[in-house]
């Protein structure tokens, strides 16, 4: 979507276009859920901000300085919501759901796989896990731009620099950076799928960003 | 290695695991949609100004009680709310600035609670889980109505 074209969307939805409202939601949708989700929060938590930003967009419609930077506002919106609640949540009971974290691939008896034959199946999910696992090994701060750029309706820099309140000059070398990363640990874990996954491994956590 | 994946193949089979793994859930997408309903074209919008888990964080530390304070204004009127969580749920205790009677409607994706605002501007109410938005309306004939930016506790 042009930047236009989004913010022609955001005065016609201000002005009571329901079907340019919904294009908008249609939009940038996985965009606050990426975000929300990059901050590590439970799915409960995720979706409070979720419904949070779309609502407060909807009172704000007419009131947005920039309606062409749309994208960029409802990622700067969620940024925020996400740290409210994070620091909300911090003295608050846990809540036992989700965060992308604990997600786990499905095995090869899944639906989505059972179109596939057997083997092929198991070779998918193999390497869904391997990558998957790779992405949690990865530094906080890569997990969380490259959450934000894999939002399905794929955002701009603009948008996650707005998401992350970074300089939207830093996003593609930090990208080309945490993809290196991911390809490394890829190629770690290949490497070593015969012997069993050692504890330094799983140690050695977010202190990998100063080693790259 | 002759076959090493590029940065964009990488990029693509990661969103490819990620698009099956945490997509947007479906009620969400539609409660997005409806979220335009509660758009209100007549109404001052109050603006979040201040925030107990914002401002100070030493204060969560201390307190004991789950208690959180949030002032919200518009021009010429501050609403100040206090939600206080316990097992028997949340509670917000309010207070208009400058005080006087109201009609105050807790807004939330589950319905709206309607309350009145005393003589000196107080009012109390239970508050649901989610996110919700207060709407207040004051004057002589409740002509003047202002509504305050969408929150999540």
């Amino acid at each position: 979507m042009e930047q236009g074209e989004a913010g022609d969307l955001v005065k016609a939805a201000a002005q009571g276009d329901e079907a340019a409202w919904r294009v908008l939601v249609e939009r940038f949708s996985s965009l606050v859920w990426a975000v929300a989700r990059s901050f590590r929060l439970s799915t409960a938590d995720a979706s409070d901000v979720y419904q949070t930003v779309w609502l407060r967009f909807a009172e704000h419609l007419g009131r947005i300085q920039n309606p062409e930077r749309v994208g960029a506002w409802l990622a700067t919106t969620a940024r925020r919501e996400s740290i409210r609640v994070v620091r909300s949540r911090s003295r608050a009971l846990p809540i036992e759901d989700a965060t992308l974290a604990d997600l786990v691939p499905p095995d090869e008896t899944s639906p989505e796989l059972a179109v596939l034959d057997a083997e092929q199946a198991r070779l998918e999910t193999d390497r869904a896990k391997q990558m998957w696992r790779a992405f949690r090994d990865l530094p906080v701060r890569c997990q969380q731009l490259l959450r934000i750029l894999m939002a399905s309706q794929r955002p701009s820099y603009v948008e996650a620099a707005a998401a992350l309140d970074v300089p939207v000059g830093s996003i593609g070398p930090t990208r080309a950076r945490c993809l290196r990363q991911l390809r490394r640990l890829m190629n770690e874990v290949s490497g070593n799928d015969s012997q069993p996954h050692t504890k330094k491994r799983d140690q050695l956590g977010d202190d990998r960003a100063g080693s790259a | 290695m002759p076959d090493q994946p590029d940065d964009n193949e990488v990029e693509e089979r990661l969103r490819e695991i990620i698009d099956r793994l945490d997509p947007v859930p479906e009620r969400l997408l539609a409660a997005a949609l409806d979220s335009y309903t509660w758009r209100t074209v007549d109404s001052e919008l109050a603006e979040l100004v201040l925030d107990s888990v914002a401002e100070d964080q030493a204060a969560l530390v201390r307190g004991r009680e789950d208690v959180r304070l949030l002032s919200f204004e518009a021009s010429g009127l501050t609403i100040d709310i206090q939600v206080s969580s316990s097992g028997q749920g949340r509670r917000i205790v309010g207070q208009l600035a400058p005080p006087g009677p109201a009609s105050v409607q807790i807004r939330q994706g589950s319905g709206v609670t309607d309350l009145d605002a005393d003589e000196l501007g107080r009012f109390r109410g239970p508050l649901r889980d989610g996110p919700f938005s207060l709407k207040c309306s004051a004057g002589e004939e409740r002509t003047r109505s202002v509504v305050t930016d969408w929150i999540t506790i």
